[in-house]
């Protein structure tokens, strides 16, 4: 599992994903994205190299996200495949964090 | 430890109660997979409902414990159904008497945790539940046919 972070206009950080989101691979991203999650205001996870997601990499998402949250800012989701996104629609972690899969649409969203 | 068989023998594999265990698993379903061409779909949910089922057992059936004993077979009854068949020793508890998770509907307030046994319904196509001699046995079946779910205990 890899992290790699890019920053675009208007304040938005793009956070690549790319690899497994099982409990190792949650492991791997858990601190970064707790980092992301403490000191971002507008935050696009782009999920379109995650071939896989449990509770555990659920978890690695909703903490930073409810961090971001808490303190007003914005964070969606771009990009998941079929099965990652029935994860997060069974998990209702959609209701948190937007899903989206169209890029301009989740740029506009963090706006 | 994998257990090599034809396909009318379940395939069997055992692991310690740890969670680094749960990768090798991971593996050898895949390898499972390939060699019975299991539609990617289904492969996703066996993963997904293994890795749930093992850690709650390793984190809470076992409390921690790293040195107990976890079996996990595999068995294709039919040519589209594939089952997990999951054995602990682990103190008697049934997960599908969990009631489910209810939305509290307020932003950024979703349970971070617990999220186990929801995936498991919905990934699962039929998940039975039996108390054994020894723990407790989990059945989870997955159907490239079928869209039913059976939840039974």
């Amino acid at each position: 599992m890899s992290i790699a972070t890019e920053e675009l206009t208007g304040g938005i950080t793009r956070v690549i994903l790319d690899g497994k989101l099982d409990i190792e691979g949650a492991a791997a991203v858990d601190m970064q994205m707790n980092l992301i999650g403490g000191s971002r205001q507008a935050v696009l996870v782009d999920l379109q190299k995650v071939s896989y997601l449990g509770s555990m990499g659920l978890r690695a998402l909703l903490a930073p996200a409810q961090a971001i949250l808490r303190r007003g800012g914005k964070i969606v989701l771009f990009g998941p495949n079929e099965m990652v996104e029935k994860v997060l629609t069974s998990s209702r972690v959609h209701t948190v964090i937007p899903v989206h899969h169209e890029l301009e649409a989740a740029l506009a969203a963090l706006q | 430890m994998i257990e090599k068989g034809t396909e009318q023998i379940p395939e069997c594999m055992t692991i310690q109660s740890r969670l680094s265990d749960i990768a090798p698993v991971s593996v050898w379903l895949d390898a499972l997979a390939l060699r019975h061409v299991i539609p990617k779909n289904i492969q996703f949910a066996m993963n997904l409902c293994l890795e749930e089922a093992l850690s709650n057992i390793i984190r809470h059936g076992y409390d921690g414990a790293d040195d107990r004993s976890i079996w996990v077979r595999f068995s294709r009854p039919d040519p589209s159904k594939f089952i997990l068949t999951i054995d602990d020793e682990a103190p008697r508890f049934n997960p599908l008497e969990l009631p489910e998770i209810e939305p509290n509907g307020r932003v950024g307030e979703i349970q971070v945790g617990g999220q186990g046994v929801r995936l498991i319904r919905a990934f699962a196509d039929a998940v039975e539940y039996e108390p054994t001699a020894s723990g407790n046995r989990l059945r989870m079946s997955f159907s490239s046919t079928s869209a039913d779910r059976t939840i039974r205990n």
